[in-house]
């Protein structure tokens, strides 16, 4: 039972030396406690209300009032400002009072009474996705509801049912699935939690390893590791990071997600059963990474910017099925991207352990690799030079 | 004289010291390159095309096979399979083979024949919000286009004209302008913040780590000497050589989305150099800010850290900065991306005079006077601290 002795001693000064490092600490503790809690509150709206819009209506009659009156309604659109000519309206978008603009021909209501198709042009500020998608659908809403009442006058004496069959011959009914709002919120944060337990990690990892080299460089030997085997420090250390993140995780998965009103329906045995290898897979990569920290500090400046292509490469904004192989290749050598692909179905979509089952191999087999570089990583660093 | 000459010795000394150590080569040179790369190729279709969709046709009529046929045919739509129920198109949405799935029915066609408006559905999976809402609108157009075929059939036989029944059955039809972008192109809006956002996070970090680690080198007094103690001397040195060689990624970077990638320059590339200088000098100027805040090179590391992640966000490119909630939205002015953000906009999106984001390029000014405040407390830092473990 040596070894055992050995580890939980390697454990118990590594655990102390990790929460006695205020560095270590504000990667381990500190970043995942607040950051998500940041992020969440910043898209907490979901999506975007009221977007400011003007009206140019050159019709003046009382169907483009009416028009208008129900897209101004709509909670997505606030009509802000009438113009006189689309110049003013366009000096209003480019000042940002306004990012969307409503266009209604002169012969709005003739056309419609002539039975004429009419068409209202809509402009939309390409500064963000949101305005266009808020625009275009407020105001298709309000011309479905309008067209059926013009179809109504046109068939006179016509029963409800008869002026919808004829309107939709096939009806059609559209079910957001999952995340039923496609909010904003629901959609990104799922994700930056994965990413914060794989960043922070690695980040921590790094100043730990960092810390480690200089004092070797300085020829100061920690006592814990002396006369004991790489495998024995290797299962110290990595227990002491993976205990910690245990407790991260349970924050963040447990914790955050009800806090926001974000979308949680797992079961916690498969959560639990997914989250165990995801960290594992995450510790071992990390330690593998750490070995080329030269000093403490260098680490956080190749790793941070990182984050940001790692969450795309998840497939979770830009869909998976249109990376280009040679991204989704360096996309695998990261815990991420399955991390963040399994968690989102398990905990938004309901899926169960055997639907995130090539996730679930992949992070398995990312752990087993990163657990034998870590092991060679090591055997190098603590092989020769500690049992003198 | 004797004071230009003091800057350039400086500099070229940082110059020496940059190219002693791989971590400047990384973080300057191939970090930002890759990235580049990455995300504009990672996003080069500009919109995703044949995203994976299901089908579970119980009718499975000539009719039904048409529209399915009609719909794999959309742009953004690629049906891989057929599934026999609900439920399993249901399991492979969650398996993550799908991102939606249609569904017609038994029976649609003969009631659809005989006038008794059946019901067809589609559902998306909007935890994935861009592939969902791309396949969303196609299935909306099939089917908009399917109810209107049946519709059409039925108005022709009663001798209308085309355009007599188009305007019976669509009397007001909607006509979208997306200004300055009309194929909704997700490079053009995510790459332009992204790729200047990097820049960012990177100048500030690389500025912070070649400052203090003079302190933890114990270098520092050599650094300030060669300027007499003069900290702004000792400053400009330093950063120069860097400043210069990050203009030239930032160039390499606008002549990627301007001159390969062929994004709207609306306003001529003048506007956007002008918007790159002051980015880059105003993210060099945060981090000798940060430096004078904490006289620690992890914990300025860690502010600027923080600073330049949370800038992605606050800068309002993906998700707009009028759906923050009320009390981070002044926050966002703290924030130089967001300022880059908005002159992007009005300049290279917009392509409106100058003169529309003076408030903007004004505060990317001010920013570059942020250090100013904390020069004497950084000198101090530099010249009596110690690093510690």
């Amino acid at each position: 039972m040596k070894w055992l002795r050995n580890t939980i001693e390697v454990w118990a000064y590594e655990m102390k030396c990790a929460l006695l490092d205020e560095g270590v600490v504000v990667f381990f503790i500190i970043v995942p406690l607040l950051y998500p809690l940041l992020y969440a509150y910043l898209y907490s709206h979901e999506s975007v209300r009221e977007v400011p819009t003007v009206v140019v209506d050159n019709s003046h009659s009382t169907t483009s009032r009416e028009f208008v009156r129900r897209v101004d309604a709509s909670p997505d659109v606030e009509i802000i400002s009438h113009c006189e000519d689309m110049e003013e309206a366009k000096r209003m978008i480019h000042s940002r009072d306004a990012y969307c603009l409503i266009y209604i021909p002169k012969d709005f209501e003739k056309d419609i009474a002539q039975m004429r198709q009419t068409t209202v042009e809509l402009y939309s500020d390409m500064s963000g996705l949101l305005y266009y998608k808020a625009v275009l659908s407020s105001c298709t809403e309000v011309s479905l509801d309008m067209n059926k009442e013009i179809k109504a006058k046109l068939i006179p004496g016509a029963t409800e049912q008869q002026i919808a069959t004829f309107q939709y011959p096939i009806e059609y009914k559209y079910v957001s699935m999952f995340n039923t709002q496609s909010g904003f919120a629901s959609f990104l944060i799922p994700a930056v939690l994965m990413m914060i337990i794989q960043q922070t990690m690695v980040l921590g990892v790094g100043m730990m390893a960092g810390e480690e080299r200089e004092k070797v460089r300085k020829h100061i030997v920690e006592p814990h590791i002396i006369r004991k085997n790489p495998s024995e420090i290797l299962l110290g250390k990595s227990t002491v990071i993976f205990t910690i993140y245990v407790m991260v995780a349970v924050y963040l998965v447990c914790i955050v997600p009800p806090l926001f009103g974000l979308i949680h329906i797992w079961r916690w045995q498969t959560l639990l059963a997914f989250m165990v290898p995801f960290i594992a897979a995450c510790v071992f990569f990390s330690i593998s990474l750490s070995s080329i920290a030269h000093d403490r500090e260098s680490f956080i400046i190749m790793f941070v910017f990182l984050s940001i292509p790692l969450l795309f490469a998840s497939g979770i904004s830009w869909p998976a099925s249109n990376i280009p192989i040679f991204w989704k290749g360096f996309s695998w050598l990261f815990p991420s991207t399955f991390g963040i692909n399994g968690y989102v179905r398990i905990t938004e979509m309901g899926a169960s352990l055997a639907d995130v089952q090539y996730e679930l191999n992949a992070l398995w087999i990312q752990t087993i690799v990163y657990l034998g570089i870590s092991y060679l990583v090591y055997k190098r660093t603590y092989g020769k030079q500690l049992w003198a | 004289m004797n004071g230009l000459r003091q800057v350039l010795a400086i500099a070229k000394r940082e110059q020496k010291r940059m190219m002693a150590r791989g971590i400047y080569t990384f973080c300057i040179i191939l970090a930002p390159i890759v990235a580049f790369l990455f995300f504009t190729t990672l996003m080069g279709e500009g919109l995703p095309a044949d995203l994976p969709a299901g089908v579970v046709d119980e009718d499975n009529t000539a009719t039904t096979r048409e529209v399915i046929r009609n719909l794999d045919s959309f742009q953004q739509t690629n049906i891989i399979e057929h599934y026999p129920d609900v439920a399993a198109a249901r399991k492979a949405m969650q398996q993550g083979k799908i991102y939606a799935f249609y569904y017609i029915p038994k029976g649609t066609t003969q009631l659809a024949i005989s006038g008794k408006q059946p019901t067809v559905s589609f559902y998306t999976a909007a935890s994935y919000l861009i592939p969902a809402s791309l396949e969303y609108r196609d299935m909306k157009m099939m089917s908009e286009y399917a109810s209107g075929a049946v519709g059409r059939a039925t108005l022709y036989a009663k001798g209308y004209t085309e355009s007599q029944a188009m305007a019976v059955l669509q009397p007001i039809k909607m006509e979208m302008h997306a200004v300055n972008n009309p194929s909704l192109n997700y490079s053009i809006y995510l790459c332009n913040t992204i790729l200047p956002g990097i820049i960012m996070l990177l100048i500030m970090q690389v500025a912070i780590y070649s400052i203090y680690v003079e302190m933890k080198e114990e270098t520092a007094k050599e650094w300030l000497g060669m300027a007499d103690n003069d900290i702004v001397k000792a400053l400009i040195g330093k950063l120069l050589p860097q400043m210069v060689i990050w203009a030239l990624m930032a160039l390499f970077c606008l002549f990627l989305l301007y001159g390969v990638w062929r994004f709207p320059l609306n306003s001529g590339i003048w506007p956007m150099i002008l918007n790159m200088f002051l980015l880059i000098n105003s993210s060099l100027a945060l981090g000798v800010f940060f430096c004078g805040l904490v006289p620690s090179l992890r914990w300025a590391l860690s502010l600027a850290t923080l600073w330049g992640v949370l800038s992605f966000p606050i800068s309002g490119f993906s998700f707009p900065h009028m759906a923050f909630p009320d009390t981070l939205k002044g926050l966002a002015w703290l924030f130089p991306l967001r300022h880059y953000f908005l002159i992007y906009v009005d300049q290279a999106l917009n392509g409106l005079p100058l003169y529309y984001s003076w408030l903007n390029i004004a505060i990317m000014l001010a920013f570059w006077g942020l250090p100013i405040m904390l020069l004497g407390r950084l000198k101090k830092f530099l010249l009596e601290y110690h690093y510690t473990h």
